[in-house]
């Protein structure tokens, strides 16, 4: 039995190590080349650390443009998609059950039809629209942002929807027949009573929402018209010409994740200590070793660590110059360079009636001219991270929240049970 | 209960101008951003290929042309069917059933993990570690993955540097990267649907059945796998669709020789500018991926209602 | 505070498709009373009073309120207030904005809303935890809020459906007397719904008791337990052992039934019965528990009969004793605990006798299932 659970562990071991290799290590990978010097992203070999691409990318208008863009585009479609998951969702309780099943399948299609299939029929269709209409081409119907809007909400509501439905499921329909029954409209009671209890839910299916628009390529790429986003453009660039600097973006979007993630959890993990509080347990931990929010708070303990390590590597970014280094590199490679042409001439001596070989010697030498752009302009490095900081408008939502409530739940919950355990006795 | 009274019903629940919001969002949803345009672009699929002055003239037919064209090919052509174009729809489907069963192999022993195990912090690490690759954006991993696979990428360069080829290995061409990147971008659709239904599985069953002596492949067999039906189901649909119709990974990571049926109608969009056929072309895509989904379904009997729980 | 004002249920039918939820129900609820419906679930009592309420409207009759017919009237416009089974507290919103809620939809100012809740909080004895949201409260707390809640919107009718049913005993037993207080101060009209006849019987000016959507007995509480109208009510409130037989003879308000297995015993016939019950009639006859006792005189007579105790069970101030008649009569025969030990042993035959005057005999019909 021993045996074979430590066995079993091995092999669960393993398994997830090679699970999350193949989920994480892509990334990974990619974060690394971020920070190597060579012009085509690659980690092995290691030339040199340089903070080089992140200037790049801050100096890429076209990349700039499609995040612009991209923003435009998601804030429309959250609109949009909010509304009508919303209003959805608050059908289908109420549809007519006979359709009811009818109804679910064409508003969860969406999320099933292809996206390239969604993308040429918001094009096709509005352009129909607009010759009917007899608008000249480039209208409005013919806007990418328009069109890209409608495309991405088509499918993107229906995964709002879903949320929705989770939510209203646990809905106390009472409530809103309470609300009614102490005088309320039916209007106020949706105002007053429903809308609130769905707001987290409103926030996190804005959050998913945005993500989703942010990072569609299918459907975009048939919608976009004049107006790029960030991932048609970047789409683009992987396709026709790579440079780290993408990997730089993609660094920048990973610990903005990592970030967001951490600091969901943290609020989780307070809510869930403010909840904790709140029974009648009233477990008050004698000292106070660390700040509330710390204990028991991994995640927050991480995010602290996450911050201090992020200013730590502005401030190395801002004073360390890659410049010595790449030299030493150039220099290096022009030495294997010598050697090898070297070798080949020696080599041809020897074997002059053969036919010439040069095979490898012509890779080498693409190499050595790679690290020609260089400006480790120290306020530029700064200007990398404003995009970043519009990016966080996405996990504002929920980074916003902890803000709420905590401070109350710190105090006045833990001695309140007391509080209520005592009040029954002195009425009797 | 008769559709006049449902109404009356509807709108003294809801208040005339609430009810009338709802009705007005919903129906724009389905109505003009679900169902007219894919019927407009069905519409268009049977039209001849004409410059925008002719459209609506008397050129302006209806005509199978474009299906024709996937199937026997241009007239005129050296081969009765249109090997390529045919040859490329059934590879895309074959490969992304094989991308579909990949992922099921790879995350059912997760999801089972996951979801019997009960909670704490290093589960819900696991669980954050699942969600963070999901936020990077699609080209961004994709692009990873070439970064891995490449001629001078980070395995060639390993495989070389230990001396086991002599020469970079062409995974691109293989479509080793291919593979290995559409199995990674909708891993999770997979993961989480049989998660949430594992999750929901009470653990006495499986109790029951090892202490009845059931070997762990037959509790899988007779207790697990019925119970996570739904969600394996949901998981492969969603998995198999979003495969199919694919783009940017096989856009990035695809070999020279080898095309996704989605960049045959990418081409016909963008770079041959026939839209009709495009759209024909899209149609075909959308309906052979919908006959597979619901044979699939009928035949493991679950119902389109489990979708996305 | 409103006086209170009567509701009428005239002829009310309530339908769901084919399936008869409410039927014939004819109930006059005068003003500042304190009205039970009491029931097993699923037999229409909360049909009823969603019907009173206005979340449902009756299929036939009519439901007036201060004689006002409401037919149309929907529930916000209704001088009701409703307390839920599960309270419905709005989760969101603190204590004080709840009891407020329906002065809030009128637009009434902040601060005249927050005076209202203060006074309504005092008069509920939870003064100061007006800010408290109502997960943070207990469920003896959250009872009262919901019922302030509902007093706040000044209801000529309060309606209760099993509010109670979610407390432990010690509290519900509490609450009842604080309704009942509640009730006499205010001096509305209570319509209270409930299985718990105990509930029904301490609170209630008058208990209307139900059977699948009839409405069999509306009478007091004493009316009810004492003179049951039907073999329903006797069994369902209170417990009863059940004589099934004929009737051998009646003698004005007596009546001697030939039992099935028990032989031929004496009772008094229920009041709805008078006159109705003949000769050669099938009946039923209903011996409370508490109401049999062992005879000193072990001589056959029309009030006695003899049974073999099987086993008993120890309540604190009462013994309850199973036997068994003959052919397998089971009978329960109820003890008062008077502290000598009095409580007869397993096996030995004993002749039980009862007051004829405290039996009732009914014509057959359906008993309460258990």
């Amino acid at each position: 039995m021993k045996a074979e659970n430590v066995f079993l562990k091995i092999i669960l071991g393993a398994y997830l190590a090679v699970f999350f290799g193949y989920l994480l290590g892509p990334l990974i990978v990619m974060s690394i080349t971020a920070f190597n010097s060579p012009s085509f992203p690659k980690m092995t070999p290691w030339e040199c650390l340089t903070f080089e691409w992140f200037d790049v990318l801050a100096n890429d208008t076209r990349i700039l443009n499609g995040i612009e863009n991209s923003l435009i585009v998601g804030v429309g479609t959250v609109f949009l998609s909010v509304i009508m998951g919303l209003a959805a969702a608050l059908l289908l309780t109420q549809i007519w059950p006979k359709l009811r099943a009818t109804y679910y399948t064409v508003v969860i299609a969406p999320i099933l039809i292809p996206g390239v299939v969604l993308g040429i029929s918001t094009l096709v269709f509005w352009d129909r629209i607009s010759v009917m209409l007899g608008m000249e081409t480039g209208g409005i119907l013919h806007n990418g942002i328009f069109l890209t809007i409608l495309g991405q909400s088509t499918f993107i509501a229906s995964y709002c929807m879903l949320v929705f439905v989770a939510r209203l499921q646990r809905f106390d329909t009472d409530l809103t027949e309470a609300a009614l029954d102490l005088g309320a409209t039916h209007v106020q009671a949706f105002w007053k009573i429903l809308l609130p209890f769905m707001k987290p839910a409103i926030g996190s299916a804005a959050v998913l929402a945005f993500l989703a628009s942010f990072e569609n390529y299918n459907t975009t790429t048939f919608t976009f018209g004049k107006f790029p986003t960030l991932t048609i453009e970047l789409a683009q660039k992987v396709r026709y010409g790579i440079n780290p600097s993408i990997s730089s973006l993609a660094f920048i979007i990973i610990v903005l994740t990592i970030i967001g993630a951490l600091a969901y959890e943290v609020y989780r993990r307070r809510q869930q200590l403010a909840l904790a509080n709140g029974a009648p347990v009233g477990a008050i931990s004698s000292g106070f070793q660390l700040p509330r929010i710390f204990r028991r708070n991994p995640a927050a303990v991480i995010l602290v660590l996450l911050a201090l390590g992020g200013f730590s590597t502005i401030w190395f970014a801002q004073t360390y110059s890659p410049d010595v280094c790449k030299m030493d590199v150039r220099e290096q490679k022009r030495l294997i360079q010598e050697e090898r042409i070297k070798a080949i001439q020696e080599k041809r001596q020897l074997e002059m009636q053969q036919k010439q070989q040069q095979g490898t010697g012509v890779l080498g030498g693409s190499k050595s001219d790679a690290p020609a752009a260089q400006s480790p302009g120290q306020g530029a490095f700064g200007n990398v991270f404003k995009p970043g900081n519009l990016d966080k408008t996405t996990t504002e939502p929920k980074a916003d929240k902890p803000a709420q409530s905590p401070g109350k739940g710190a105090f006045g919950d833990v001695f309140a049970p007391n509080n209520l355990d005592k009040t029954p006795p002195k009425e009797d | 209960m008769n559709i006049a009274r449902f109404f009356r019903n509807y709108f003294t629940r809801n208040g005339i101008g609430l009810g009338t919001f709802l009705l007005v969002a919903v129906l724009f949803w389905v109505v003009v951003l679900i169902i007219l345009p894919q019927l407009s672009m069905l519409d268009f699929s049977f039209r001849h290929h004409l410059p925008p002055p002719e459209m609506g003239g008397p050129k302006d037919t209806y005509t199978l042309e474009h299906y024709k064209y996937l199937v026997l090919g241009a007239p005129g052509a050296d081969t009765s069917y249109n090997v390529v174009d045919l040859g490329v729809f059934g590879r895309t489907l074959l490969a992304a059933f094989f991308v579909t069963i990949l992922d099921l192999v790879l995350c059912y022993p997760l999801a089972y993990y996951l979801g019997q195990s009960k909670g704490g912090g290093f589960i819900r690490v696991l669980v954050l570690l699942l969600i963070i690759p999901y936020w990077v954006n699609e080209i961004l991993r994709a692009f990873a993955f070439r970064i891995i696979f490449g001629d001078s990428g980070l395995i060639n360069e390993m495989l070389l540097a230990m001396g086991l080829v002599d020469s970079p290995i062409d995974f691109i061409r293989a479509n080793v990267a291919l593979y290995a990147g559409l199995g990674y971008a909708y891993i999770l659709l997979m993961i989480f649907p049989i998660y949430n239904v594992i999750e929901s599985l009470d653990r006495n069953q499986i109790e029951a059945a090892r202490d009845m002596g059931a070997p762990w492949w037959r509790i899988h067999w007779r207790v697990v796998i019925p119970y996570a039906k739904p969600g394996i189901s949901s998981g492969c649909t969603m998995v198999f669709m979003l495969t199919a119709g694919a783009l940017a990974a096989p856009q990035i990571l695809g070999g020279p020789s080898s095309l996704w049926f989605t960049q045959i109608i990418y081409q016909w969009f963008n770079q041959g500018g026939n839209w009709p056929r495009g759209a024909a072309f899209a149609i075909v895509l959308l309906v052979t991926c919908i006959i597979i989904v619901l044979s699939t379904m009928r035949l493991f009997k679950v119902r389109i209602g489990d979708i996305g729980k | 505070m409103t006086k209170g004002v009567d509701v009428d249920l005239e002829d009310v039918w309530i339908r769901f498709g084919d399936f008869v939820a409410v039927r014939e129900a004819n109930v006059n609820i005068k003003g500042g009373e304190f009205f039970s419906f009491l029931g097993p679930s699923g037999c229409g009592k909360t049909t009823i009073l969603r019907s009173v309420s206005g979340f449902l409207e009756p299929s036939q009759g009519k439901v007036k309120i201060g004689g006002k017919d409401m037919a149309g009237i929907g529930p916000n416009k209704r001088p009701t207030a409703l307390i839920f089974q599960n309270l419905a507290l709005f989760p969101l919103m603190k204590v004080w904005e709840n009891i407020t809620f329906s002065l809030e939809v009128k637009g009434i100012g902040k601060a005249e809303r927050r005076k209202r809740a203060d006074e309504l909080l005092d008069m509920i004895a939870l003064p100061d935890q007006g800010e408290k949201l109502p997960s943070e409260l207990s469920g003896g707390q959250k009872q009262r809020v919901a019922i302030a809640r509902a007093l706040c919107a000044e209801p000529d009718v309060l309606l209760l459906d099993e509010p109670l049913s979610a407390l432990d005993l010690k509290l519900r037993q509490h609450m009842r007397t604080e309704l009942r207080e509640i009730q006499q101060r205010v001096g509305i009209t209570f319509i209270y719904i409930t299985h718990d006849q105990g509930e029904a019987l301490t609170m209630s000016d008058n208990v209307a008791v139900m059977r699948a959507g009839i409405i069999d007995q509306v009478a007091t509480g004493h009316r009810i337990y004492n003179d049951p109208a039907t073999p329903f009510v006797a069994s369902f409130v209170g417990e009863n052992n059940v004589f099934r037989g004929t009737v051998k003879s009646v003698d004005g308000d007596m009546a001697l039934v030939s039992t099935n297995r028990t032989g031929e015993l004496l009772s008094r016939i229920a009041t709805s019965a008078k006159g109705k019950l003949k000769v050669g009639d099938s009946a039923m006859m209903f011996i409370r528990p508490e109401a049999c006792n062992i005879a000193e005189d072990t001589s056959p007579a029309v009030n006695r009969f003899s049974a073999v105790v099987k086993h008993e069970e120890f309540e604190g101030q009462i013994y309850n004793v199973f036997l068994e008649g003959s052919e397998g009569k089971e009978i329960k025969m109820s003890l008062v605990n008077i502290g000598k030990q009095r409580a007869p042993a397993v096996g030995n035959e004993l002749m039980l006798e009862y007051e004829p005057q405290q039996a009732v005999v009914l014509p057959a019909g359906e008993l309460a299932s258990e």
